[in-house]
């Protein structure tokens, strides 16, 4: 066995990953050739490590489930009420929400690479790009969705939207019983990422919570 | 093309490794990587992506495969030479380019919204309500038709306009521009009676794809 034993796993002298080393130096390459601004990229990192994300989806969320014109508007035009609200760019061109009722629940996938709304959620979780997900959940929605911890009854319709074109799908999670007194802010706290891409539902506060 | 992206349906791929949280970038070469993307439009990586040989498709990462895909599309686009990029530095006698994205453009991009949906006035092969049949073809290069909807029969929910068919975007024929429609598959339809009666699937599909069923 080599010197990089298992458990100096963190060892801050580990030699870096090759896929560090080949990307520094293509990074370099082409930063040598006045191609890119490496100013540039700190920047466009930044933006989507911290700019967007799941709470612009949120937001949105909690709109439609206060104002009820604006929920109309959203499952109208996505996009244009998504933008209403100051969201939009990469991967937002055709923004269509689909609205989960006790009768229905939808999911989205992207079976033939990992699209995913942007704009709302950001970009993807490595769980949502695995073959594991891409794969079954077209066929097997209802065990995905098990196997993640929410388990539907027959009698609700599972709909599945895979992300082929240029649509991206945003949920509108049903709104929790026991929310009737908080306010916008509130509810978008309680909004998660996953009750957005349909794996789980937006759970209710906790007794005594959320206020 | 059938590649090894095209997962609907497979069986044996693996566990979804679910994570309640993780990093946006697991390492900071993932957010370089992105970024040189983003920061360098050089047009669709996808048709570059596919043809990644499905065993290397399969052991590498999401991000890797980007990486694949770029250096690919530069290589091949001559933006890059090998030469260059074994040595990490650029030829001498090559003319320096100026940075297209800029860190004030870059701030920009977050609000940008690329269109790809074309303003051509078309008249739609088919209507809302009208049921159709996905067509049973295998094109070799780049397509957005999934293998599992191929030879089955949905019904059009709803018109979303007219984008260039991707199947051209990259090949060399000229783009043709043609209605998308919003189809529901029912599961039953797509994967035989054990599927759930009331469950379904929803796809967009370009005119190309279709037939009246």
């Amino acid at each position: 066995m080599s010197q990089r034993h298992a458990d100096h796993a963190h060892d801050h002298t580990e030699v870096p990953s090759e896929p560090a080393l080949r990307v520094k130096a293509l990074e370099s390459l082409l930063v040598d050739k006045g191609l890119v601004d490496p100013a540039a990229l700190d920047v466009l990192v930044d933006i989507y490590e911290h700019k967007v994300g799941p709470r612009h989806g949120a937001q949105v969320v909690a709109r439609a489930w206060v104002d009820p014109a604006y929920k109309q508007r959203l499952l109208a035009d996505g996009t244009a009420a998504i933008a209403g609200l100051g969201f939009s760019g990469g991967q937002g061109e055709k923004l269509t929400v689909v609205e989960n009722t006790p009768a229905v629940h939808n999911v989205i996938v992207c079976t033939l690479c990992s699209c995913y709304p942007w704009p709302v959620l950001g970009l993807p979780p490595t769980w949502y790009k695995s073959s594991a997900y891409r794969s079954r959940t077209v066929m097997d929605p209802r065990g995905v969705l098990r196997e993640l911890g929410l388990d539907l009854p027959d009698n609700v319709e599972v709909r599945v939207w895979d992300s082929n074109a240029a649509s991206r799908y945003l949920v509108l999670p049903e709104r929790p019983s026991g929310t009737e007194s908080l306010s916008e802010a509130d509810l978008v706290r309680l909004v998660t990422r996953d009750a957005m891409i349909g794996v789980a539902k937006v759970p209710a506060p906790r007794e005594g919570g959320g206020a | 093309m059938n590649g090894i992206h095209d997962m609907g349906g497979m069986q044996g791929l693996g566990t979804i490794g679910y994570h309640a949280s993780e990093p946006i970038f697991h390492e900071p070469w993932e957010g370089r990587v992105f970024a040189l993307i983003r920061a360098m439009p050089v047009g669709s990586l996808r048709p570059y992506i596919e043809r990644i040989p499905a065993a290397e498709y399969l052991r590498t990462s999401y991000y890797e495969r980007w990486y694949t895909a770029f250096l690919t599309r530069l290589l091949e686009e001559g933006v890059v030479t090998r030469a260059e990029v074994e040595r990490g530095r650029a030829d001498p006698a090559a003319a320096k380019a100026t940075p297209a994205i800029t860190p004030a453009v870059a701030r920009e991009l977050l609000f940008r919204t690329p269109r790809e949906e074309q303003d051509i006035a078309l008249t739609p092969r088919f209507h809302v309500g009208e049921r159709v049949h996905g067509r049973n073809i295998h094109p070799t290069t780049h397509t957005r038709m999934p293998r599992y909807t191929r030879g089955r029969t949905g019904v059009v929910e709803r018109i979303r306009g007219v984008f260039n068919l991707p199947d051209r975007e990259h090949g060399v024929g000229e783009t043709t521009p043609q209605h998308v429609y919003l189809i529901r598959f029912p599961a039953r339809e797509l994967w035989g009676d054990d599927a759930p009666a009331h469950d379904a699937l929803y796809i967009d599909m370009w005119e190309d794809y279709l037939e009246r069923a």
